[in-house]
């Protein structure tokens, strides 16, 4: 009791210990010891070695192909999940309810089920893929269906972060800036848009954060021809298939870094958004 | 005894939130903790509950010490601000609550759930959930809920806060009828000095953490102590008064004093006088048919206010007629109250000359009316106004310091208390000269301007001197947010000697006459020594030391200008018993003077 | 839904083209979502159904498929109590009690959520597999964890391990401490404190945190596909069959299997609409 009281604020309710123990015990067992676990693994390596690993041709491609897949993807989200948050808060119309319900569904739905549905729609043999073949695009096996995959499973984290900030704009302020002479678009860009975008960035970081580790979808309608369609968590698989365990913890260890710096944007964006929020009162 | 908290004690960071509270409450009364919001007392009230652990001190309920007893154990009802009802539980379900805790049977809670709701006057409310119900209903709830389990003690924390002014009223009456009719003890917090004044037997009036003063509703509007107390429980003018041979001088008037009720000369010759408006008479020309003429005042504004009319005066200041809050401004204003009909009979305009009287005064026992700073060498009065020790205890008490030129014998004010610089022992030698000219107290300020965090009290072994002590450390621990420990000798086998039991002795005699709750503690060593040691490890200190007279306290300066050079500290305060304050009855001192008219 | 309503009002009285922008605002979102999530999900159903629904129910009888169902309902079995009691645990030290590290604490408890599934996998693949740390211990003793069911509810629970807590956490810091303070003043010791004021706050939040935490134990595919083996009737979970019945161009048997993943996600959402619906009545009176 004494030696918590030092990091504990003392409190009448009970159970402290037991919950702060049991969850700390689950956490520690369950993500952070086998996490230690791939760093370990990647410091038995020379530092020379694992650079070379991590910076192979077939590595880099898969890079370039995830990350900036993902940054396309989050922006397209971010685009487009501005625009269905606006809609869904801002205007009622028939099947609003349906669609607010319906963008949980990326997130509710097994990775697996969204990849055989999206290269299935957009493959050669239906007309979908026929249609957009007549103008030379070719959505599954390219680049593009990864993209495609990432903007399905992003989507709903750009519109729920942004939706309540959207919620909590109060119409008296845009009433006062129209009533002071801005137009619309002025209204939107000096207005709205400052009070909500830490939210959007919340949400772009995250859907940031969840298309570069994503596997599922995306070796559906990949194509995975290294090189030029092959991400990097499917890399991994594959080096993991041929029992080449140190070229996986070596590529593991860069998506983990990749990872811990997410979260640490993550926090500080959702920071901002506290100490603006605070600030405003 | 119902309740008795000792030198209770709760720190947050440091900062004390509540500091050395100690009070008792007796069975079945109604005791009601005042104090601006922030003064600590939400954080005594859940101490009491035990939803707050304490650092310090005991509290004891039904002479039980409950001090380490978890909350589930004491047997309180509490009422949270914003009752904390079980929302998905029924009425019946939430009143039932501590007995279904208690495992009492189902028929005997049934009994019990009706007797509530019938105290409360929501009989059927049964089923409900607290959503359909209204604020003020849901409050009704709560009493009932913390009475179920039939606790000795009710503690309710602002329940009128978030209700709407109309119906709190009625919610007054009605938990005051229903503790009535429990007679259970009872203490209630609040911010409002009117809800403590229609509800309480006693009020408690916090601030800063600190439990100011203890008293019933009009004795403590009547006969304040401190400044705080006076203008926190409703408008008060506050003046400097001057003491003569056989009154006290305001203006142009001469209000006599029985002699012994007067504050003791040690005090100064100047005194802090509190007039409440309604005893403030305006007329045209004269007042004297109805109360003691003080001087003249013009009209500065008018407020009507139903029954009575505010009017809010422009005094011009002289030598005896000074402001309390600013001594040396020129002008200032007092607010004077009347009745609706009087101000139909002589109406007043703005800009009106007046002549003004004072029915009635009372003079705070308060040993420090008005802090003068002087100079040591060139703008040291400037610098002082810049101390935060200074400019700290002078926002808490509500003082406007004045500025006057270096000491010279003779010339400057004794009045008050005089505060000059240390200025490398300089200030020691300075203070000694105004102890010697006259001056009963004072402060001698450190130049590193640091706030204080600790007072140590010591005084020469008399009883005058630690009297005279005491009651400035009264009125200055009131204001200050400090921790306060009064260091008594162990080896002088004096009146006020070594036992634990003369320790215990001397702080029930401080709490008892000064209002003041201290720590006692006792050293072997010197003084010197002893303060030379409690400075090394914490050099934020106050020291506060009396004399018994500025000539025997010689050699105390020389050891403390001494103690300069080795230690710093924040600030010396030096108080000086004159022989006569001796025969003066301590009892009448503490309760203040109060002269009337007619 | 003032604000909307008041907007509405002010976009009526406007110029011609400031009234377009609402309508062509819901066209694009409503194109946007068509594409990219209306089309490929309901074409789900329609490759599942495309040849009746006798090969529909037939392809979902075969017994490497019921063995995949069995693995799964057997996984999330272990995992969502483990988490549920994790949540619980965590949301009330978190929500209830004030320490130092809390900020700290909450981030760890999010990393799963930025980790990669694949990296959540080759983590318990690097601990336990053959060359693992523990890889030489666990075969001289004959047991195993990867490519197993062992590994396989390890690297599902680390991929769920947020999910109950996230939903109870700022459900339970919104509550505030008062309602269990009062519990505890009128007598109530922490289970009962727990159990009957707590709990019945939380119920709804709790809820959809445990459906919500089911349907990605069900539907967790890339951690599990590094550490299941692909060991047909065996170590394969629904999401791993869908992509063998996929890759051996068995579309009907493919999309039978999902068309039951997505049906357990159109579950999970139906929930979260009621609890949010119980929500927000709940709160308009208060």
């Amino acid at each position: 009791m004494s030696t918590s009281r030092t990091w504990v604020q003392p409190s009448v309710l009970p159970g402290f210990g037991l919950t702060v123990g049991l969850a700390g015990a689950f956490l520690g067992l369950i993500v952070l010891i086998p996490i230690a676990a791939l760093v370990f693994k990647a410091a038995s390596l020379p530092l020379s070695e694992l650079w070379r690993i991590a910076t192979e041709p077939r590595a880099l491609a898969s890079y370039r192909l995830s990350f900036g897949a993902s940054l396309l993807a989050a922006s397209l989200n971010a685009v487009f999940g501005l625009i269905i948050a606006w809609t869904l808060v801002r205007y009622r119309f028939p099947g609003r309810r349906l669609i607010d319900a319906i963008i949980d569904l990326p997130f509710a739905l097994p990775t697996a089920v969204s990849g055989i549905a999206l290269a299935t729609v957009f493959g050669p043999q239906t007309w979908i893929g026929q249609w957009l073949g007549s103008f030379g695009i070719q959505v599954a096996y390219t680049w593009i269906g990864v993209v495609v995959a990432l903007t399905l499973i992003g989507l709903p984290f750009v519109v729920r972060s942004v939706q309540p900030a959207l919620e909590e704009v109060e119409a008296s302020l845009e009433e006062a800036a129209e009533s002071l002479g801005a137009g619309r678009w002025m209204v939107f860009r000096r207005v709205i848009l400052p009070i909500i975008l830490p939210a959007l960035a919340t949400g772009f970081a995250l859907a940031l954060a969840r298309a570069i580790g994503e596997y599922g979808s995306v070796i559906f309608v990949a194509g995975n021809i290294p090189m030029r369609t092959e991400i990097t968590p499917l890399l991994i698989v594959i080096k993991l298939e041929q029992f080449d365990y140190l070229g996986a913890t070596a590529l593991g260890l860069v998506m983990l870094c990749f990872s811990f710096v997410m979260l640490l944007t993550i926090n500080a964006v959702n920071g901002w958004r506290l100490h603006r929020r605070v600030g405003g009162r | 005894m119902s309740i008795a908290l000792e030198q209770v004690s709760k720190h947050y960071d440091g900062a004390a939130a509540v500091n050395d509270v100690s009070v008792s409450i007796t069975d079945g009364e109604f005791f009601v903790l005042l104090g601006p919001s922030g003064s600590g007392k939400s954080t005594l009230l859940r101490a009491i509950a035990g939803l707050t652990t304490i650092d310090h001190g005991r509290i004891v309920l039904n002479g039980r010490d409950v001090s380490n007893v978890s909350p589930r154990e004491r047997e309180v009802g509490f009422v949270f601000q914003n009752y904390a009802l079980f929302r998905h539980m029924t009425i019946a379900d939430n009143i039932e609550f501590a007995l279904r805790a208690r495992r009492v049977p189902a028929k005997l809670r049934r009994q019990r759930r009706a007797e509530l709701l019938k105290l409360v006057s929501l009989e059927g409310f049964d089923r409900r959930l607290p959503s359909e119900l209204s604020g003020g209903q849901q409050q009704r709830v709560a009493v009932a809920r913390a009475l179920a389990h039939e606790p000795r003690v009710l503690l309710l924390d602002e329940p009128f806060g978030a209700l709407d002014a109309r119906i709190r009223d009625d919610l007054r009456r009605g938990i005051r009828d229903i503790q009535r009719a429990v007679g259970i003890t009872t203490i209630l917090v609040t911010h409002d000095q009117e809800e403590a004044f229609t509800m309480a037997d006693r009020i408690g009036v916090m601030d800063r953490g600190r439990l100011q003063e203890v008293g019933e509703p009009r004795v403590l509007y009547a006969r304040p102590k401190t400044r705080f107390v006076a203008t926190f429980l409703g408008a008060a003018n506050l003046l400097l008064g001057h003491r003569e041979r056989n009154g006290m001088r305001i203006g142009e008037s001469l209000f006599r004093l029985d002699r012994i009720a007067l504050p003791p000369p040690s005090c100064g010759t100047e005194a802090t006088v509190v007039i409440r408006p309604e005893d403030i008479v305006v007329a045209r020309s004269d007042v004297r048919a109805a109360a003691h003429p003080i001087g003249s005042a013009e009209v500065v504004e008018m407020e009507f206010v139903g029954s009575l009319e505010r009017i809010r005066l422009s005094v011009e200041a002289n030598p005896l007629l000074q402001s309390a809050l600013k001594p040396d401004a020129p002008v200032f204003s007092m607010e004077a109250s009347r009745s609706a009909r009087e101000s139909e009979t002589a109406p007043l305009i703005i800009g009106q000359k007046l002549c003004i009287g004072v029915k009635r005064i009372h003079v705070l026992s308060t040993r420090i009316s008005s802090l003068r700073l002087l100079g040591t060498r060139d703008e040291a009065e400037l610098r002082l106004k810049k101390s935060k020790l200074v400019s700290d205890l002078a926002m808490r008490m509500h003082i406007t310091p004045t500025l006057h030129p270096a000491y010279d014998a003779g010339k400057a004010p004794l009045a008050g208390l005089p505060v000059v610089e240390l200025d490398e022992g300089h200030g020691l030698q300075i203070a000694a000269r105004l102890l010697q000219d006259g001056a009963s107290q004072v402060l001698i300020v450190g130049s590193d301007n640091r706030p204080a965090e600790r007072l140590l009290i010591y005084a020469q072994p008399s009883r005058p001197a630690r009297d005279s002590v005491l009651s400035t450390a009264g009125s200055l621990l009131r204001h200050m947010s400090v921790d306060s420990t009064l260091l008594v000798p162990a080896d002088e086998r004096s009146l006020y000697g070594a036992r634990y039991r003369d320790l215990l002795d001397i702080r029930n005699a401080a709490l008892q006459l000064h209002g003041v709750d201290v720590r006692t503690e006792s050293f072997r060593e010197g003084i010197a020594d002893e303060l030379r040691v409690r400075l090394r490890s914490a050099p934020s200190t106050m020291l506060l030391i009396g004399m018994t007279s500025s000539t025997s306290g010689s050699a105390l300066i020389e050891a403390l200008a001494a103690l300069t050079k080795q230690c710093r500290f924040a600030a010396v305060l030096v108080t000086c018993a004159r022989s006569d304050t001796e025969s003066l009855s301590v009892r009448h001192v503490r309760e203040g003077a109060v002269a009337s008219f007619g | 839904m003032a604000v909307a309503a008041r907007h509405l009002a002010h976009a009526a009285g406007s110029t011609l083209p400031g009234r377009l922008i609402g309508p062509a605002l819901i066209v694009v979102s409503l194109a946007f979502l068509t594409v990219i999530l209306i089309v490929p999900v309901g074409s789900v159903l329609t490759y599942a159904f495309s040849k009746g629904l006798d090969v529909y129910l037939e392809a979902l009888m075969t017994p490497d498929t019921m063995a995949a169902i069995r693995l799964t309902l057997t996984t999330a079995a272990i995992v969502v109590p483990l988490n549920t009691v994790f949540g619980l645990a965590a949301a009330w030290s978190i929500a209830k009690f004030d320490f130092r590290g809390k900020q700290f604490f909450l981030t760890l408890i999010d990393l799963p959520f930025s980790v990669s599934p694949v990296v959540a996998g080759l983590v318990f693949i690097l601990l336990f597999g053959s060359q693992g740390w523990f890889g030489p211990w666990l075969q001289e003793n004959d047991v195993s964890i990867v490519f197993a069911l062992p590994g396989i509810v390890l690297a599902t629970m680390f991929v769920t391990f947020p999910y109950v807590a996230r939903e109870l956490i700022p459900v339970m810091q919104m509550q505030g401490r008062e309602a269990e303070e009062a519990a505890v003043t009128l007598g109530a010791n922490g289970w009962t404190t727990f159990f009957r004021v707590t709990l019945p706050g939380v119920k709804w939040a709790l809820l959809y945190g445990i459906i919500l935490c089911n349907a990605r134990a069900m539907g967790e595919f890339g951690a599990v596909a590094v550490v299941s083996g692909h060991i047909r009737g065996l170590t394969t979970t629904m999401p791993l069959h869908v992509e063998i019945l996929y890759n051996e161009y068995d579309l009907v048997g493919a999309f039978a299997v999902a068309s039951l993943l997505m049906l357990l996600a159109v579950f999970t959402l139906l929930v979260k609409a009621v609890v949010e619906a119980l929500g927000s009545r709940r709160r308009r009176p208060g």
